[in-house]
């Protein structure tokens, strides 16, 4: 799509003004550039604009703005994404929501708070905290990313395995539909009337329209929390013993694995009391009751143990658990150690075939030439392989995408998924006919057809493009503007 | 001649027609036949041929919600998913399971226990309800406190569209994001989207120790604030029952014996055995103080007695309404809803899922009420539901009483997209047309 001649944009842009102010209007390239990709930098696209609302009428407004002038427009949290999800692939304006970011109420007595889509989401679980309550779902990104952006993506986090994604958690929400009308879906109470539209709307990628108040459960603390490193020689090994706890009728809150070159990516950077020798490490966490908290430790621990592991241990307190935690969590940024750049495959298998998709995905990427490191949940089946690489070697990149691409295959070919909690974005578009046959597509183009007829709202994003086939991945990577004035690298 | 079709699809056998009817007739309305097909293509090739002569199709489980809905506004074809009864698969190290929609939720759950697992949904009357219809109605029980429903457990799901084409939504990994989560789409949706055959859904291990015990109060008032204390407390129990008087008799065949009280909080637990005889305790302690009996254990058959329990205590029902409402709301429209029934000079048994907010609201037949006074009754138990933050829907009800009080509440402004979902879903109407919510 061709950007707006000039004196059209400074219309544009004057009448956003009027709407938003002058500092809730970015058009300058150099401004434009900072939202031209989220976590995932293959990818880059401008907008023509970048909007900051601060309410659901001005989100409104901005949507019936761009219907009237043909635009498309994309809603945006904190770019946290990791699928291009967010990118105004076809120009057009970035509505931002970074600045709807209050907690609007919290409702004790029903256990739900109301929010706004620009909070993070662990600043949620802060402003519950001192009650005793917590907001469940906790991607890895929590310290950045926002609750809108968790709605678009469905996300996940290593605490899923026990208490559920996002959709799980959310039971109402107000939306700017994709023309502009301000509806409710689903709403206050745990049952709506009619189609669960705020669970299909949840995991919709902006696809649906732009959420503006979210209604979530928030739970109350567990008793207890036992944290359980177990360190294996062999990756087969740790493997067994995730079966091993989930055949033992244990259901930890979290199950996370950490293979050898993140366990020393990690401890290069944070020192968080690893073993650099193990191939493989698990971190299985318990919570809930404190009464019988030492048994279920007990059967994890020989679990682990009869799966082959060389050492079992038990956080001895609170900061040590919290070492534990930050090594899993900041494993994405250790890769930096290691790495001068890498890209984060999502993608989910039955658990049972773990011991065999580990191997086949460290054989694929080794047959191209690069490197792996895996940090994931493994508990339900989660995979995140991270392919290592160098973006000035040339031709390296288009190996990664290619070892991905493999990856995917692989996952839909033993019975699983091509994401887990990434989503499709523009990344795995045109990997959507691994898993999904042309019938349930046009199924599912239909669906998308009575939210967002006119296709204005966040186009170009998780189906296949027909017309492009093949090409999608093809970005050419460059330095991100920043990067060249030094103010940030790559991680 | 479509009959005839019809047989030859599915074979003579598995056709009904004429007086073999009566026990698919809804509302009053008897279709033209009830089709059982043996296959996913059977099934698929009986809904292109109806969809082809503009017969509407209207799926059926173990009929056990045909009673849910606007009356169906045409005669159609029974859809009968019963032959389709087959667990596909279930690998346990996955804690998945893959079954035709026609299984029981009783056959499914024995074949899981055989193997130390479960399907954590425990609707009313399993040994008649189909996995495919308790997903379509989104049917659940006590148990749902801790566990959820359908939509916290269906992860794949395959459906026969209204132009006969085979579509499969999620997958059959416990996570996925990849596509629109059609699984949720399908859950509740009462057949109009799609023709559920097979289903994928999450599993949980049985564990060491399930208890359900009662405490007894003798005002709603007290056992509503014991509910609420409850979910403040560090207890972790999976189903938090609430039932008013009147419901709390039909406990009693099931083990709650002694004089009826005034209201009983019915709680279950489950895990190691250190884990429920502690949150045993604690919940005598947590409610004692607000009006509380000691903690009795019941019998493990009145769980299926609780789900059940206000419509069996003034059986037969004259109606059967389901309110949501926000949960610290429930003792009161719980108090409300009888005391609407009664100034009436009729009988009302009423439970909930107190945690959840979720009551059912059953009216006797004591005095032989005229529908004109059925149906004020349940006007006003819906508006109850509203002014709780919520709403109401018909269960069940005689045709008269439907025809004055709408069998599902106003779904706001959403109810045009989901009327723009159905026009894009099933564009000829053919899937259980008039029945669902905003005329769909």
């Amino acid at each position: 799509m061709a950007s707006l001649a000039e004196p059209r944009k400074r219309a544009l842009r004057q009448e956003l003004e009027a709407l938003l102010g002058r500092g809730g209007v970015l058009s300058d390239p150099d401004e434009l550039a900072v939202y031209e990709s989220d976590g995932l930098t293959l990818f880059r696209a401008l907008a023509d604009f970048v909007v900051f609302p601060r309410s659901a009428e001005h989100v409104a407004a901005i949507v019936r703005l761009a219907n009237r002038e043909g635009l498309p427009f994309v809603a945006r949290g904190a770019g946290t994404g990791l699928s291009g999800g967010c990118l105004p692939a076809e120009g057009g304006i970035v509505i931002s929501l970074m600045r709807m970011n209050r907690v609007l109420e919290v409702d004790y007595d029903n256990q739900i708070a109301v929010v706004e889509p620009g909070l993070v989401n662990l600043h949620l679980s802060w402003a519950v905290g001192p009650r005793g309550y917590y907001y469940a779902p906790d991607p890895s990104s929590q310290q950045a990313c926002t609750l809108g952006g968790n709605i678009a993506n469905n996300s996940g986090g290593p605490h899923t395995l026990k208490y559920g994604v996002t959709v799980n958690h959310v039971l109402g929400l107000e939306v700017v539909l994709p023309d502009g009308e301000i509806v409710w879906l689903g709403g206050r109470t745990r049952e709506s009337v009619g189609y669960d539209l705020a669970g299909v709307f949840v995991g919709s990628e902006g696809t649906f329209g732009i959420a503006t108040r979210i209604v979530v459960r928030i739970l109350k603390k567990p008793q207890a929390v036992r944290t359980v490193l177990a360190v294996f020689d062999e990756v087969a090994h740790a493997s067994q013993a995730v079966s091993a706890i989930i055949g033992r009728g244990l259901v930890p809150a979290a199950v996370e694995m950490i293979d050898q070159l993140t366990i020393q990516a990690v401890e290069d950077a944070f020192g968080c009391g690893y073993p650099r020798d193990a191939a493989a490490a698990l971190l299985v966490e318990l919570d809930g009751l404190a009464a019988g908290m030492e048994v279920q430790a007990a059967r994890i621990v020989a679990a682990c143990r009869e799966a082959g592991a060389r050492e079992v241990r038990a956080a001895r307190d609170e900061a040590e658990r919290a070492l534990l935690w930050k090594g899993r969590k900041s494993a994405f940024g250790a890769y930096g150690r290691v790495s001068p750049a890498y890209m984060v495959m999502d993608g989910v298998i039955p658990r049972t075939r773990l011991p065999y998709v580990l191997d086949r995905v460290n054989a694929i990427v080794a047959a191209h030439g690069l490197r792996v490191g895996n940090v994931f949940h493994a508990g339900d089946g989660n995979l995140h392989p991270n392919i290592l690489y160098d973006p000035r070697r040339p031709g390296e990149e288009a190996r990664v995408v290619a070892a991905g691409a493999e990856i995917m295959k692989l996952c839909a070919e033993v019975g699983g998924s091509i994401s887990g909690e990434h989503g499709i974005g523009l990344e795995k578009a045109d990997f959507m006919p691994f898993i999904f046959s042309a019938a349930d597509l046009a199924f599912m183009e239909r669906l998308k057809a009575a939210f967002n007829p006119t296709g204005r709202c966040n186009p170009g994003k998780m189906f296949p493009t027909r017309k492009t086939c093949g090409e999608a991945g093809a970005v050419a990577y460059r330095p991100h503007p920043i990067e060249e004035k030094g103010l940030a690298q790559r991680f | 001649m479509l009959l005839d079709k019809l047989r030859s699809i599915v074979g003579p056998a598995n056709l009904l027609a004429g007086v073999d009817l009566s026990p698919y007739v809804v509302d009053g309305r008897t279709p033209e036949a009830a089709v059982f097909p043996g296959s996913l293509d059977e099934t698929r090739a009986v809904v292109e041929l109806a969809a082809s002569a503009g017969v509407p199709i209207v799926p059926w489980g173990g009929g056990t919600a045909a009673a849910v809905g606007a009356p169906p506004s045409r005669p159609g074809l029974v859809l009968g998913l019963g032959r389709l009864g087959r667990l596909v698969e279930h690998e346990p190290g996955d804690l998945t399971a893959t079954v035709q929609a026609g299984m029981t939720v009783a056959a499914l759950q024995s074949a899981l226990r055989a193997r130390g697992q479960w399907l954590s949904l425990d609707p009313p009357d399993p040994g008649r309800a189909t996995i495919g219809g308790v997903l379509a109605a989104n049917a659940s029980g006590p148990r749902r406190h801790l566990y959820g429903t359908a939509r916290d457990l269906l992860i794949g799901v395959t459906v026969v569209t209204g132009d006969g084409a085979v579509v499969r939504g999620g997958g059959k990994v416990v996570k996925n994001v990849a596509g629109y989560d059609l699984p949720k789409l399908f859950v509740g949706s009462h057949g109009t989207l799609g023709v559920i055959v097979e289903a994928t859904l999450k599993l949980r291990p049985v564990a060491d120790v399930e208890r359900l015990v009662a405490v007894r109060f003798d005002r709603v008032k007290d056992a509503g604030a014991a509910a609420r204390a409850v979910m403040g407390s560090d207890l972790v129990p999976t189903a938090l029952d609430l039932l008013d008087g009147e419901a709390a008799r039909a406990m009693a065949e099931a083990g709650e014996r002694g004089r009826p009280p005034g209201a009983l909080l019915a709680v279950g637990f489950d895990g190691l055995a250190e884990q429920v005889d502690w949150q045993c305790g604690e919940l005598g302690r947590v409610t004692g103080p607000l009006g509380g009996s000691r903690v009795v254990t019941l019998p493990g058959a009145a769980w299926d007695a609780l789900g059940s329990a206000a419509p069996r205590a003034v059986d037969p029902p004259a109606a059967v309404v389901r309110l949501v409402v926000m949960p610290a709301q429930v003792a009161d429209v719980m108090e409300q809803a009888a005391g609407a029934a009664r100034a009436r000079g009729l009988v009302a048994a009423v439970s909930a899922h107190a945690g959840v907010g979720v009551l059912t609201a059953a009216l006797g037949t004591q005095g032989a009420p005229e529908p004109a006074t059925v149906a004020a009754v349940l006007q006003e138990w819906r508006a109850m539901a509203r002014a709780g933050g919520g709403h109401a829907t018909l269960e069940s009800a005689p045709l008269a009483v439907k025809a004055q009080v709408p069998a599902w509440d106003d779904p706001g402004a959403a109810g045009r997209i989901m009327k723009a979902i159905k026009a894009q879903l099933d564009p000829r109407g053919i899937l259980n047309p008039g029945r669902f919510v905003a005329g769909i």
